[in-house]
């Protein structure tokens, strides 16, 4: 019952509280960029969801197998994390991409397109490198296989937290297809507005869940 | 020693994820068909939808499954039309060029003026709004075909739009913008076509006795009488069947018949660029053929 807290405790914290895109700033390109139409931004949200997964448990084992002292190399490498992280995640979202391209091909139409566009995301890369920061503070049992869950927990709520600011801006947006704009504001600039909008509003939830 | 490790670490995933990479390049390699690459490479690649497909990508491929028939790309015209069907091998249906034409004549001059309480600023707004000006089927004249024309290939001119065919692509950009159905695209089987300036289907009495339009037809049938395998008569309006549609008819006697003179004739006053493809040539219709008899 303590494990399915703590691990409700980080998708909360992590989905809604800090969520990637208003508070952290993270994936903001793709964020505006993917956010014209509902079903393309849920497509989207599904896809980093996914991807941040993959990354989140590969580059956990990464981490705690050769990187960290206590590794099997014996060495503290953990000053190349960023550039191996980079490497892990490009090559395995290539590999996920060519495999869902072969054997699932409706999957593939449905969020396949913008898997290219995720691999150099920051928000995946963010999520790797944050995961240990954000989630021993909810429990003192740090390795083992409790971390491994807790990194994949992390990892889809932060997606889903993702996913979760990229619907609403985009049911936003298609409201806002129909409203008379001052000339000015019209394309970036409203959406600009509505993104620091959402983010204050969701400032409201600070503070909760740790 | 750390930077030893670290090398050496470095090399071995590099090494891991390269032979992974080049298994599965082998491995999951998905068959394109060449065909579908070479139609992509014959499309103009504008990507405007006109074909109804998501882009010239998304055309080739459904051309590819045999769900699309080779002549459906509007900017690539008859010369596109018969490069896929010569790499797919199969026959070209017959290909015009297709142009908008606006099916209104009906100008701000002659337009009762609109009570303009809302500030609605689109043709799409002000057709939903409704009660926005009298005739219920002729141009608002704000100009939505206007916006959605991305070759600049409209101008509005006294509240109509004129259409610049030397700039038009055919991709009907403008005819899905119109939310009355004004701007239609037309095959154009010559340079200057004949076309009924009108989509009213109000009764001419009512056009008339409640000043609905001055110009717009009134469904009297004069032209359906003088050429009846071309023009037609739908719900009090006259239209043109562009499939019976002869170049080498005289429909000026229809013309000349019309009381509000509403049957004129459009083009580009030969300055159209895109030639009609003199390869599928039209069978002489009865109407040609009867003429030709009368005269002899």
């Amino acid at each position: 019952m303590d494990t399915l807290m703590t691990l409700l405790t980080i998708v909360v914290a992590t989905a809604v509280v800090n969520n990637f895109v208003f508070t952290y700033f993270l994936g903001i390109c793709s964020y505006l960029g993917v956010s014209k139409r509902v079903d393309m931004a849920v497509g989207m949200g599904l896809a980093v969801t996914f991807v941040m997964a993959i990354a989140g448990l590969l580059t956990w084992l990464l981490n705690n197998l050769f990187l960290s002292e206590h590794g099997l190399l014996g060495y503290d490498l953990t000053f190349v994390k960023y550039i191996v992280f980079i490497f892990v995640i490009a090559g395995a979202v290539q590999l996920v991409e060519m495999y869902i391209r072969k054997f699932h091909p409706p999957l593939y139409k449905a969020f396949g397109i913008f898997l290219p566009l995720i691999t150099t995301n920051c928000a995946i890369l963010g999520a790797c490198l944050l995961v240990d920061l954000q989630t021993d503070r909810f429990s003192y049992v740090a390795q083992g296989m409790m971390g491994l869950a807790k990194a994949v927990v992390y990892n889809v709520a932060a997606g889903l937290g993702y996913t979760l600011a990229i619907v609403l801006m985009a049911s936003i947006r298609e409201e806002i297809e129909f409203a008379d704009i001052p000339r000015p504001l019209q394309g970036a600039g409203i959406t600009l507005l509505i993104a620091a909008i959402l983010a204050m509003a969701f400032q409201g939830f600070a503070g909760m869940a740790g | 020693m750390v930077l030893i490790a670290t090398t050496v670490f470095m090399f071995a995933m590099a090494l891991i994820f390269a032979m992974a990479l080049c298994v599965a390049n082998r491995r999951l390699a998905v068959q394109i068909d060449p065909r579908q690459t070479e139609i992509e490479a014959a499309l103009p690649g504008i990507n405007c939808g006109g074909c109804g497909f998501p882009g010239c990508a998304g055309y080739a491929e459904a051309l590819v499954q045999g769900k699309a028939e080779a002549n459906k790309c509007g900017p690539g015209g008859p010369s596109v039309a018969g490069k896929i069907a010569g790499i797919l091998g199969v026959a070209v249906g017959e290909t015009w060029p297709r142009f908008p034409v606006v099916h209104c004549c009906a100008g701000a001059d002659v337009r009762p003026p609109r009570p303009d309480r809302h500030r609605i600023t689109t043709c799409a707004g002000a057709h939903v709004a409704g009660q926005s000006q009298t005739c219920a089927y002729g141009c608002l004249g704000l100009a939505d075909c206007k916006v959605a024309c991305q070759f600049g290939a409209i101008r509005m001119i006294n509240g109509l739009p004129v259409i610049d065919y030397s700039l038009c692509t055919s991709c009907g950009a403008c005819e899905r913008a119109c939310p009355r159905a004004i701007i239609r695209l037309i095959p154009f089987k010559a340079d200057r076509m004949t076309v009924v300036a009108c989509a009213s289907r109000d009764p001419g009495r009512s056009m008339r006795e409640l000043h609905i339009c001055p110009v717009g037809c009134i469904g009297c049938g004069a032209c359906v009488r003088a050429v009846p395998e071309v023009f037609q008569m739908t719900v009090n309006l006259a239209v043109i069947d562009y499939q019976k549609y002869d170049a080498l008819a005289d429909l000026s006697v229809a013309a000349g018949k019309c009381p509000v003179k509403v049957i004129r004739i459009v083009g580009p006053n030969n300055s159209i660029q895109r030639k009609p493809d003199p390869l599928p040539k039209p069978a002489a219709t009865p109407a040609a053929s009867s003429a030709e008899a009368a005269s002899s």
